[in-house]
């Protein structure tokens, strides 16, 4: 079962002046626990199709359905709360919160949604022991690595159960031990909790491990490979 | 959450926020001390106009007061002392005979208010035996007749000594012109040079002496045991003697009253700008640390923390900053109240001045516990108002592109 499905989504940046196309009548669908890569040159409209997945930016013409809701027709509001629920970002360059310990940086999005304190403490235990660093819990960000950053930045992505989670170039700021260590803490994931990761990326290294390959060029998927 | 991520994020650049907190302890603390020193001079003229001149509340007949005719004497005044003088809440009373005249010494002579009293009674209702330095005199010393007390600015004026004589002139209750050589046997400074200058004080005895007869009581004075009181006292004696009027200190001048208003206003206008110009430099703060923090708002806001919690915690920043600068500057402004209350601020050197508004050399500061209430209320406003502008910069972030920003 399909839980994305996008229909002829395009995004026209200066659509005034010279247009430019970033997404041109794009159609993909995803399915739970897919493991997905979507690659492609400098400008092909990787970020663009992740901001438009992600709900932070809103397309030209088109159509995105999560789980049956279409959400380009939602307000800022209800945007931000889907988000919430149903999305899990990972950045390029973590973007943990660096006044907060990496426990109340995965605690943070089930405090958002409203999640008891004693469900919090398991959860964020078991996600800081899942991503191998259950004895950092109480370090800040700034006493971290870079990968270690990463890792809790992938907690912190899965703490508030998404539907899937989406990841802008994840690998890009780690050295290769890292970033070796990251997909593999993600494919596990996805193996035994059947968890939907979609990435955007130009590593070779993400795009050996996913199961699935989109390749775009000038707003247009040119290629779609499963591996399986 | 918000709370603790809003007062972390304080301590994220200290050197910033200290400087912040600083400027705000400092603008706090230097307000307060001059809200404090003009509140001080403020109460002293006061606690001298009512301990020297005029304490808490008079009685005059209602004519009286409209051109300060002899002949308008309160009728019955001693079964009307003794009434007030039984009354809970009053501490001291005493009657005066109240004359326009003239003063002249072989030198000068000056327009005078002439009091005629009791010395002993007065001693209990005014401070004026107070004034009088040990090489100026005293009050009404010895049984000698035609003593009379003047202020150091009418002897200058009249260029007289302890001991010389000067011959007062006015019209008695019986519209009669008298006069008589009186010999001075004090003179008093007080803080107020025009006071000083404009009465004089003689025994009633020795009026009622010259005029042949008894020159009546013009003025009824009331010390109370709390100055708290006189709303309440001035009510009931308005009802026990509706043929008087009765008048509290700030009624009799007018000006005293206007001054001391003016003067709250003053202070709160004063401390309104020190707080208003240190509301640009948190908003200038707190706009740096939203365009610092571009990126990681608009990652909170794409992981799902809604507008209103980001505008809140913005508004907490702001909030934090501000509380903790002016605790601090509050805390700092009370303990050098404190200290300068105790042992007072000496301003000898503009004595001369400050005499001419009828305010003493050495002012004990102080504040009232309602200023510092509407100071907290005032503190919290500004650090509410100043909060605005950066909050809702933070609101118009995109986060698509806020998380782009390096």
């Amino acid at each position: 079962m399909n839980i994305i499905e996008i229909k002829n989504l395009s995004k026209v940046y200066d659509a005034k002046t010279i247009p430019v196309y970033a997404l041109n009548g794009v159609d993909l669908s995803f399915k739970q626990g897919e493991f997905t890569c979507i690659v492609g040159p400098s400008g092909s409209g990787k970020t663009t199709m992740l901001n438009l997945l992600g709900g932070l930016d809103s397309p030209s013409s088109g159509e995105i359905r999560i789980a049956n809701t279409d959400i380009t027709s939602l307000k800022s509001r209800q945007l931000i709360d889907f988000r919430l629920r149903n999305i899990g970002f990972v950045f390029q360059s973590f973007n943990l919160i660096p006044v907060l310990t990496a426990k109340e940086n995965v605690e943070f999005i089930m405090q958002l949604q409203g999640v008891k304190k004693d469900q919090r403490d398991k959860r964020t235990l078991e996600l800081m022991q899942s991503v191998g660093l259950g004895e950092k819990i109480n370090a800040r960000p700034a006493k971290l690595s870079g990968g270690q950053q990463q890792r809790v930045a992938v907690a912190r992505a899965l703490a508030s159960k998404p539907r899937f989670i989406l990841a802008d170039e994840p690998t890009a700021n780690l050295d290769s031990k890292s970033a070796e260590n990251l997909l593999e803490i993600m494919e596990k994931l996805n193996r035994e909790e059947n968890i939907t990761f979609i990435f955007s990326t130009h590593d070779s290294r993400v795009v050996a491990k996913a199961r699935r390959v989109v390749t775009l060029e000038d707003g247009r998927i040119v290629s779609d490979i499963s591996k399986n | 959450m918000i709370f603790r991520i809003a007062f972390r994020n304080i301590w994220r650049n200290k050197v910033r926020s200290l400087i912040v907190i600083t400027a705000i302890t400092l603008g706090l603390a230097g307000g307060l001390m001059a809200a404090a020193v003009m509140t001080g001079m403020i109460d002293q003229k006061v606690r001298s106009v009512i301990n020297t001149e005029l304490s808490h509340i008079q009685l005059h007949d209602p004519s009286f007061l409209k051109n300060y005719e002899a002949r308008f004497v309160i009728a019955a005044p001693a079964e009307l002392m003794k009434k007030i003088s039984g009354m809970p809440g009053v501490k001291s009373l005493c009657g005066r005979t109240r004359l326009t005249g003239m003063a002249a010494s072989p030198n000068s002579a000056a327009g005078v208010q002439i009091m005629g009293v009791d010395p002993e009674r007065e001693r209990m209702v005014t401070n004026l035996y107070k004034l009088i330095p040990d090489s100026s005199g005293g009050w009404f010393n010895g049984s000698r007749k035609n003593q009379v007390m003047i202020g150091h600015k009418l002897a200058e004026k009249l260029k007289v000594r302890l001991k010389s004589k000067i011959v007062l002139r006015f019209q008695g209750t019986d519209g009669n012109l008298d006069e008589a050589a009186f010999s001075i046997g004090g003179i008093f400074g007080s803080s107020n040079s025009v006071f000083d200058e404009s009465t004089v004080f003689v025994k009633k005895t020795d009026l009622d002496a010259i005029t042949g007869g008894n020159s009546g009581i013009h003025e009824v004075a009331v010390l109370l045991n709390d100055i708290e009181g006189i709303p309440l006292m001035q009510a009931r004696l308005k009802k026990l003697f509706p043929a008087t009027e009765v008048q509290n200190w700030m009624e009799i001048k007018p000006e005293m009253g206007l001054l001391t208003s003016v003067i709250a206003v003053e202070i709160y206008v004063i401390l309104g700008i020190i707080l208003f110009a240190l509301a640009f430099g948190i908003v200038n703060t707190m706009l740096m640390i939203v365009f610092e923090r571009t990126r990681e708002l608009g990652m909170l806001m794409a992981v799902g923390m809604s507008k209103s919690r980001v505008f809140t915690m913005i508004m907490l920043e702001t909030v934090f900053l501000t509380i903790i600068g002016g605790v601090i500057g509050m805390a700092l402004g009370a303990l050098l109240i404190a200290v300068l209350h105790r042992f007072g601020i000496d301003l000898s050197a503009m004595a001369k001045g400050l005499a001419a508004y009828g305010v003493d050399s050495k002012i004990y500061p102080f504040i009232t516990r309602e200023f510092y209430i509407n100071l907290t209320i005032m503190i919290l406003s500004t650090g509410l108002l100043s909060a605005i502008l950066p909050a809702r910069k933070a609101l118009q972030l995109k986060p698509v592109e806020a998380i782009r920003i390096e």
